[in-house]
């Protein structure tokens, strides 16, 4: 809590991972007969749209790429954070993808129904809608891990495959489209629902401001309040929690609750920007992505805004690197593969030298 | 006689203790003999010598009349030792055969041959009439099973004699009985060797020849069984000199803060560890419980601080605990130095401020509305009890795993006695304390009984129970043994731990 002072050295170690991870990603590009300077160019101006810094300051705000790299910033980072909640106070929520299915489905359903309303219900009881469908498919897996000892990890895997394929039966059954030249998902929601475009032609909308202000508030309940300070001591270590006369069962549910529920939200926020109405594979393992991101990061939000950033910017680059560059977009893969193993290797140093620390204290004390 | 085992001036050395100090004795062929001691004694340091695990700083050990020069289990099996450790060292997932044959498998080419196992275990268990399933998987069977299939281990292993590290302390009685009676067996039949480590004094009289009692690494002497009585057993263990009166000022205690009747508790294996215990704390009282660990004292803590299912009645100023979860109880007014400071007493991931602010960060001084954390009073109040407890380490920033045992046990007292509860459990104040930190642990743990506290202590280190408590109550299996005042005897109070006082005689 309140920590002030910003770690430097778990800072430094990220940069330096993402400088090898890059520095790898050449190496394996030119081995493999590929410019990497060009590639990286390319890379560069596939996730912001200029082709120097120069224009980057001019003109960065009304280009097409940048508009992509931060609505799939957008996606990661509230995924993350979803993640990142549970984690804090000790369970781990992998079933966000299945959450946000559900969210992006009840909220389309919803925008059909209520068609003709104002906006201004419409897309409040939207959102509440796909925030409820998340809280409630993430509370399962959490009342049954606090009262029976099930293992979340496993629920929540399983509830996923049990979500995705219900969506997909609902958009290809009962709430399918009448439009006859559609061949699934649910009917296209009005436009006055739909979140406005910030930039021409890009995924970017609206939604990113509600982001912001969701981010915001993870941000703060789990570092300036004094809930976030025992999810946190929960999470640490349970039985201290649980003596020291904590409702470790109620923070338990609720940090899942509160997972889920942001999920589903995420959902809602592809529904009614990027797609404008629900569609199969609305998210492309999205969930996952933002859960890499959040163990990365260790589970700190503002870790993982900047990373989200940084992913966005490969993943919606390596498109242009391909394109123009004519490396396979795998390499995005391998570099994102990369960063996370040099920060795992960086926590296993981390540890070693923790151990051989203790080690020589337990020598001093006997 | 002829002896089997002998050591001669073995001393075994840990960083800081001399668990063994000059220890010189014989085990004969063929004769239970039974190790006695308090916790802490050097009894399981001893048997681990001999079963090759510990290393003696100086001394020689002889079996069967060789000199052992290398100290390592494989040798020692060789040599016919085997042990049965008090945690049992059995794969839970492997059917009793696998795990009696593990590493010396009869083979079949490459192949384990597993119907030839099964016969051999077979046999073995009929040979010495110690009965088990081969097929049966060792996870599904009870304790006592579980130690007999231990036992066939070391027999598979072709031991002659067999060590046994608290046989009984996780037994039932029925269990027990068919241990000894097991043990009897296979000493008259077989000539094998019975080395017991316990702590139980009934069972030594029971079931041992000759007995050796340890105090604080040193042996105190070797008796005949039959010649020697409970009581003197009892007073080799503890000492029989007076224990100095603590030095405090005078207090007359108050009202009954804490009340017990009739308390019921079960420990982690199911087993009825408290066994129908009642006793009262008084305001500005300290009442010490003296008991070998394991009778129930920790059950008895955790329950009154809501860590533990119970039946019977804990009233905590005067409100009725039943029912009520651990933060409920501590709202009566109660504080807990709970035993295991590590796995429940801190929390070492975060930060020393934040394991002193534990507990209270909803209090209107740290948050506003128990939501917004106020980190600036956060940070002054963690400084002040860092300073005010003498807490020695990098600071309130760096993580409470980081800092030393004592300066750990100090974060959780001075957490424990902000709150100002006027009850106040604590066990285990010192475990693992370097001794500057003892004088000031009980030194606070005093100042806490000066302003009214009603205080239950709970050591596994009975001079520190005798040098703080106003009162002390002996507990074993479960039931209080008898209540002491100062002057304490240590005969007496030795005499209520280890069950053989006179009001615990006739049951």
């Amino acid at each position: 809590m309140n920590k002030k002072k910003i770690n430097w050295g778990y800072f430094g170690s990220l940069i330096l991972s993402v400088v090898l991870a890059l520095a790898v990603g050449a190496a394996i590009m030119a081995a493999t007969g590929y410019d990497p300077l060009n590639a990286y160019h390319e890379l560069f101006r596939g996730a912001t749209g200029c082709d120097n810094l120069g224009q980057v300051f001019t003109g960065l705000f009304t280009k097409r790429q940048f508009g992509n790299t931060v609505e799939y910033a957008m996606v990661l980072f509230l995924t993350g954070l979803a993640c990142a909640v549970g984690a804090r106070a000790g369970i781990f929520n992998v079933g966000g993808e299945g959450q946000l299915y559900l969210g992006a489905i009840v909220s389309a359903y919803l925008g059909v129904v209520l068609n003709g309303l104002s906006p201004w219900i419409v897309i409040p009881v939207a959102a509440l809608g796909a925030m409820a469908a998340g809280a409630l498919y993430a509370w399962i897996p959490g009342v049954l891990k606090v009262k029976k000892k099930v293992n979340e990890v496993i629920t929540t895997i399983m509830m996923n495959s049990i979500a995705i394929y219900f969506c997909a039966f609902l958009s290809n059954g009962p709430w399918k489209t009448s439009q006859p030249n559609r061949v699934s998902g649910t009917d296209p929601l009005d436009n006055v629902y739909r979140f406005t475009q910030l930039i021409r032609g890009s995924n970017l909308t609206t939604a990113i401001f509600a982001s912001a202000i969701i981010a915001f508030f993870i941000w703060y309940v789990m570092s300036r309040t004094a809930t976030g300070f025992e999810m946190k001591l929960t999470g640490h270590n349970p039985r201290f929690a649980k003596y020291l006369g904590l409702s470790v069962d109620k923070l338990v549910i609720g940090s899942m609750v509160v997972s889920g529920a942001i999920c589903g939200l995420v959902g809602m926020m592809e529904a009614y920007g990027v797609r404008g109405n629900y569609q199969d594979g609305i998210s492309n393992e999205y969930y996952f992505d933002g859960l890499l991101v959040a163990m990365i990061m260790g589970y700190r939000p503002v870790g993982i805004i900047v990373m989200s950033f940084f992913f966005a910017f490969l993943k919606v680059g390596a498109a242009g690197m391909e394109l123009n560059a004519g490396v396979p977009g795998e390499l995005y893969r391998i570099i994102q593969s990369v960063v996370i193993f040099f920060m795992a290797a960086e926590g296993g140093v981390k540890a070693l030298l923790k151990v051989r620390r203790a080690g020589k204290e337990g020598a001093k004390h006997g | 006689m002829e002896k089997i085992v002998e050591f001669s001036h073995v001393s075994v050395e840990f960083p800081g203790v001399r668990a063994n100090d000059d220890v010189s004795f014989s085990v004969n062929k063929g004769e239970i003999f039974a190790l006695v001691g308090e916790n802490g004694a050097g009894k399981s340091t001893l048997m681990n010598v001999l079963y090759g695990i510990h290393t003696p700083a100086s001394g020689e050990v002889f079996v069967k009349g060789e000199k052992v020069t290398k100290f390592d289990p494989k040798e020692a099996i060789r040599r016919g030792i085997g042990m049965v450790h008090q945690h049992f060292m059995l794969v839970p997932s492997f059917t009793v055969a696998e795990n009696i044959v593990l590493s010396r498998e009869p083979k079949k080419g490459i192949l384990c041959d597993r119907k030839e196992e099964r016969r051999q275990v077979a046999d073995l268990s009929r040979e010495y009439g110690l009965e088990v399933n081969p097929d049966d998987v060792v996870g599904d069977l009870s304790v006592g099973l579980q130690q007999r299939v231990e036992i066939l281990k070391t027999l598979y292993r072709g031991a002659d004699v067999l060590i046994l590290d608290e046989p009984t302390a996780v037994l039932t009685p029925q269990e027990t009985a068919e241990l000894f009676a097991v043990l009897r067996r296979v000493v008259a039949e077989r000539g094998m060797t019975v080395i017991l480590i316990t702590h139980k004094l009934y069972e030594v009289k029971e079931i041992s020849d000759r007995v050796g009692v340890m105090r604080r690494g040193k042996l105190m002497g070797i008796h005949e069984t039959a010649s020697v009585t409970a009581e003197q057993l009892a007073e080799l263990m503890v000492g029989r000199e007076m224990a100095p009166t603590p030095e405090k000022e005078e207090m007359t205690p108050g009202e009954a803060a804490l009340e017990i009747s009739n308390l019921h508790a079960d420990n982690n294996r199911g087993q009825e560890a408290l066994n129908g215990l009642s006793l009262q704390v008084r305001r500005g009282e300290i009442v010490g419980i003296a008991a070998i660990e394991g009778n129930g004292q920790s059950e008895l803590l955790e329950a009154v601080s809501g860590m533990r299912p119970y039946r019977g009645k804990i009233t905590v100023n005067g409100g009725d605990i039943s029912g009520k979860t651990p933060g409920e109880i501590r709202k009566l007014g109660l504080s807990h130095v709970p035993e295991d400071r590590l796995s429940t007493g801190v929390d070492k991931d975060a930060s020393v401020s934040d394991n002193l602010l534990a507990g209270k960060e909803k209090e209107p001084e740290f948050s506003a509305h128990g939501i917004h954390l106020h980190p600036k009073a956060i940070r002054s109040y963690a400084q002040k009890l860092y300073e005010a407890f003498d807490i020695r380490g990098a600071g309130i920033d760096v993580t409470a795993g980081s800092l030393s045992g004592g300066n750990m046990q100090k974060v959780v007292i001075a957490r424990e006695m902000s709150f100002g509860s006027q009850v106040l459990l604590i066990a285990q104040p010192t475990r693992g304390v370097d001794i500057g930190a003892v004088e000031f642990i009980h030194r606070q743990i005093r100042t806490q009984r000066a302003g009214g506290a009603a205080i239950l202590l709970s050591s596994a280190d009975l001079d520190e129970v005798l040098s703080l408590s106003d009162r002390i109550l002996t507990v074993y299996e479960g039931k209080i043994t008898g209540e002491f005042f100062p002057p304490y005897s240590k005969t007496e109070i030795g005499l209520g731990m280890t069950g053989t006082s006179k009001e615990a005689a006739h049951e």
